[in-house]
């Protein structure tokens, strides 16, 4: 744990940060106190939720701020704010278990409201335990998407349809989410590897460009309708659910032009990667800084795009190619594509934090041969998570199908994202591969688990409707 | 020539235990199950799907290599097979050695060892039995149970812990041989397929997955079956009263509900859904005379029910339609849902001579209710409901379960069970001749955590060098630490 000490940089402005980020808690928790007062019901899970958002707000500022300043003082009040925020998290998930009478992991929010849970825990244990400070300048940041999506996607208690009644799903879902959780946190702490193993800038941003492409390709070459449309599913608000033509076929509605604006964003998104190959292959640094304007520029369009998707895609009716009509569609309805915009503008903002503060950050990392060797335990835990989750999403089949294996397509990922992982251990232990390889290796494995639990339910069918 | 063969087998079995090859298996393996998640698979779709899907050549050329069934291909199997072979070829080859380490610890370092050590320390000493006493007591204060090491020209001590950690990937592998060898058995001897009951009802043929039929040696009758729901209406639980008919004779009898599955010789009965069948179980009626005279009648009948209504007048139960629709004079049925019913009701008249088709509700065209003499009007409507069963026959289930709980023991062991050992040597400084206490160790994986242990130890060593008279506890040299 040997790390470089920091110098204290402008300590003027830390402290006023640290003093506007507390006035705004205080500010927010009071207002929101009025609020209650008014409604003289203080601990149900609305307020708590919105209590968890308030300090996760104040915790992603100061690690923001850590991440940028490098003012070691912000940690402290981060932490705090973090442990605060994950009380009122775990109490909003108790009210809800207590509420719904089962484990909260049968809905899209549900489970976002667990992925929050373990994404703060893993947050604090990786900077008390191994001293990764700036993991949280990644980690709340996203923590904050995902309770902002969570009151997107409200969804009342729902009662659970037959085949979801089952202890064995709650195991299956919780190891699932805590797997993910460690997946995602080898991910980023290989990827500060990277960065501490000095790998150039122009990697990261050929790196961003590829997966803001790949997030946008993936939305257009499913999405994309004649005449520039994009189809969402359309959503009914009285039964608060998507609409069905029949068993298993969902009734898609066109918005208007809204294809023409991600096309162009698609387009905007991949010309840093052009310019980085025309970089490379012409030897000249020019196309580098194109790239980079690039960047700012498809950053700006990521967040017109994702502004217009919210704007539209909330509220009002639309037509429908397989039905006569207009029918309404909601932010609940496309989860998927919303947290898909919203990944991409935070990926694209992160380059910019890379470009901006490289130096800062390798000074605040911890030395490379200890992120190698934390990355290597994180896969350790998650490796023995994984196996636990696929046996007990088998046992879970079983007693409800009669077949512990079927080769559904999320089955089929699981076991593609344990053999990638597997492949990583063995290559390590038996091969000692160090270092870059085997970070690469950990951000592929990664790559693979966002595929099994974004791609395999947006891209490909299969009997894992439920989540 | 035997030679020869001896190197080519020596070769090839090289080949099969190297890293290598399982690796690229491995890579084939994944590659070849993401192409059967991405291309269209036939034991999930339906045929009109396929050809809607693929062009007829490009169907026909993927029909021919088993891409649109990868799972059950034969070089999948194949593929696996190998996989399995490779496993088994690398634990074997590796394991003698693993074992002459497990079997025969390293208890006395030598020299060189020693030298390359990694912790080590060095720590001054008056005597060696003072020494290795203060060694001994601190380690039992670790929890450890150091051994005397008394070979003819020299001794130590020896202490470890969790010897089994360098087998456990052994056991890993093991049991993934035992998950693979439970699949196939299932894959050769096991079956999956359908049973539907109406309420009432018994079978022992059981539709499967591909098709064709499979006839049980015992039949399943459903005595009943229901479902509760929720306030708002959606289905909260369903559940079947089963029995198991064998020879006549009900054998078992068991309520199930979906997770919670009936199992009678090697066989499981799952319920997978629950909803009317279409039919009708009892019609109620009332029955109207056109004479005065008679009196009015409740009637119940079930479907091709017979029942007088006077002395020469009887009313029989001749069709029903849970959704109807009227086209050209003829009635059809739409679905099979409980949406718009009809009931067709053939009155025959003995003083009148002939029959008389009554419609519920009446129909133009098609009835001829007010020609009846009787006039009917339903009261109530109980319908037949089915209980859908999933039936499964997994011999292998077995292998796969106690493969599933072996792997997480063996998961445990390799990556949280530590094998540490710890030695302790007297051994005099070449230069300045003083006695010297060597303590070393190694784990075989989280070493920095063993680290701190290790500087622990030195630690409680130190502290009763102390306590034993006589001794200098002063340090005189270090190894590399740290």
């Amino acid at each position: 744990m040997a790390r470089v000490k920091v110098e204290q940089q402008q300590p003027a402005t830390g402290v006023t940060l640290i003093v506007l980020v507390g006035l705004a808690i205080a500010f927010l928790l009071f207002m929101a106190f009025l609020n209650v007062v008014k409604s003289g019901n203080l601990l149900n899970e609305t307020n708590l939720l919105f209590a968890a958002l308030i300090f996760y707000s104040g915790a992603g500022a100061l690690y923001l701020g850590f991440g940028i300043t490098g003012t070691e003082s912000y940690v402290k009040f981060a932490s705090l704010a973090t442990g605060l925020g994950l009380i009122a998290n775990t109490a909003a998930i108790a009210h809800r278990w207590y509420e719904a009478g089962h484990a909260p992991f049968s809905s899209v929010y549900e489970m976002l409201l667990s992925f929050v849970w373990t994404l703060a825990v893993l947050t604090l244990v990786a900077e008390k335990k191994y001293g990764v400070k700036v993991i949280g300048t990644v980690t709340m940041p996203v923590a904050i998407v995902g309770v902002v999506l969570m009151q997107l996607l409200r969804t009342d208690v729902h009662p659970l349809v037959p085949a979801l009644q089952s202890t064995w799903l709650h195991v299956h879902v919780t190891l699932a989410m805590l797997a993910y959780a460690a997946c995602a946190l080898s991910f980023a702490l290989a990827a500060m590897f990277l960065i501490q193993d000095n790998v150039k800038t122009e990697t990261f941003l050929a790196a961003t460009s590829a997966s803001t492409l790949a997030i946008y390709a993936s939305v257009v070459l499913t999405r994309f309708e004649k005449w520039g449309g994009l189809s969402l599913v359309a959503w009914n608000p009285e039964q608060k659910s998507e609409v069905f033509l029949s068993r298993g076929v969902r009734l898609f509605v066109t918005i208007p032009d809204l294809g023409w604006l991600m096309t162009l964003t698609l387009l905007v998104v991949a010309s840093p990667l052009v310019f980085y190959g025309l970089a490379r292959w012409k030897h000249s640094d020019s196309f580098l800084t194109l790239a980079n304007r690039a960047v700012f520029l498809s950053i700006l369009l990521q967040v017109m795009t994702l502004v217009m998707f919210l704007v539209r895609a909330s509220d009002g009716s639309y037509p429908s190619l397989d039905a006569e009509g207009l029918f309404p569609t909601s932010l609940a309805a496309s989860p998927f594509i919303l947290s898909g915009l919203v990944g991409g503008v935070f990926i694209s903002l992160l380059y910019l934090l890379l470009v901006w503060r490289r130096p800062d950050l390798g000074r605040l990392l911890p030395s490379a041969d200890n992120l190698d060797r934390i990355t290597y335990k994180t896969i350790c835990l998650a490796f023995p998570l994984l196996t636990l989750m696929i046996a007990s999403g088998a046992y879970w089949a079983n007693q409800t199908w009669g077949s512990y294996w079927s080769w559904d397509p999320k089955e089929t990922w699981a076991a593609i994202t344990w053999l990638v992982y597997a492949l990583y251990l063995h290559m390590r232990i038996t091969r000692g591969w160090r270092g870059r390889r085997a970070a690469y290796f950990a951000i592929g494995g990664f790559a693979v688990v966002m595929f099994t639990f974004f791609g395999v339910t947006y891209l490909l069918p299969g009997l894992h409707a439920y989540a | 020539m035997a030679v020869d063969l001896r190197a080519l087998a020596n070769k090839t079995w090289r080949t099969i235990a190297s890293i290598q090859t399982g690796v690229v298996l491995l890579i084939l393996v994944v590659i070849l199950s993401a192409v059967g998640t991405i291309v269209l698979q036939r034991p999930t779709t339906d045929a009109d799907e396929m050809q809607s899907a693929y062009s007829p050549h490009v169907l026909r050329i993927l029909d021919a290599v088993g891409l649109t069934d990868v799972f059950h291909s034969w070089w999948f199997l194949g593929l696996v097979l190998l996989v399995s072979l490779c496993i088994t070829a690398a634990s074997i080859d590796r394991f003698p050695n693993s074992w002459r380490y497990f079997s025969r610890p390293y208890k006395y370092p030598d020299e060189g060892f020693r030298r390359a050590s990694h912790p080590q320390k060095s720590l001054a000493i008056a005597d060696e039995e003072s020494g290795l006493v203060a060694a001994q007591r601190a380690l039992h204060s670790l929890g450890f149970k150091p051994e005397r090491v008394v070979r003819e020209d020299h001794f130590g001590i020896f202490a470890e812990r969790h010897r089994i950690s360098e087998l456990a990937v052994y056991i890993v592998h093991a049991s993934l041989l035992l998950i693979f060898f439970g699949t196939i058995v299932d894959g050769i001897w096991g079956w999956r397929g359908y049973l539907s009951l109406n309420e009432g009802q018994s079978s022992n043929i059981v539709e499967l997955h591909d098709g064709s039929t499979r006839t049980l040696p015992f039949a399943i009758r459903c005595d009943a079956a229901g479902q509760e729901n929720y306030k708002d209406g959606t289905p909260k639980k369903w559940w079947s009263k089963l029995a198991v008919v064998e020879d006549g004779r009900d054998v078992q009898k068991k309520e199930i509900v979906v997770n919670d599955p009936l199992l009678y010789s090697g066989v499981r009965f799952y319920q997978s859904s629950y909803g009317p069948n279409g039919k009708v179980d009892k019609l109620l009626l009332v029955a109207t005379p056109n004479k005065s005279s008679g009196e009015k009648q409740e009637v119940g009948l079930a479907l091709n029910d017979t029942v007088p209504l006077d002395a020469d007048t009887t009313v029989r139960f001749a069709e029903f339609f849970p959704d109807f629709a009227v086209r050209d004079g003829e009635v059809y049925r739409k679905s099979n849902q409980l949406e718009n019913p009809a009931a067709h009701l053939v009155v025959t008249s003995k003083r009148a001579g002939k029959d008389f088709d009554v419609w519920l509700p009446a129909m133009d065209g098609v009835a001829d209710n007010s020609l009846a003499p009787y006039q009917f009007q339903a009261t109530d409507l109980k319908m037949g409901h089915f209980t859908g069963l999933q039936v499964s026959h997994e011999p292998g289930q077995w292998g796969v379960w106690s493969g599933v709980v072996l792997m997480g023991i063996g998961l445990a062991f390799v990556f949280y069970v530590v094998h540490m050992r710890f030695w302790v040597v007297p051994v005099r400084d070449p230069k300045t001749g003083k006695t010297l206490l060597w303590i070393g160790g190694t784990a075989n994986r989280n070493r920095d955590a063993f680290e701190q242990r290790f500087n622990d130890l030195v630690a409680l060593v130190e502290g009763e060098l102390k306590t034993i008279p006589g001794t200098r506890s002063e340090q005189v040299a270090t190894g590399i630490s740290n």
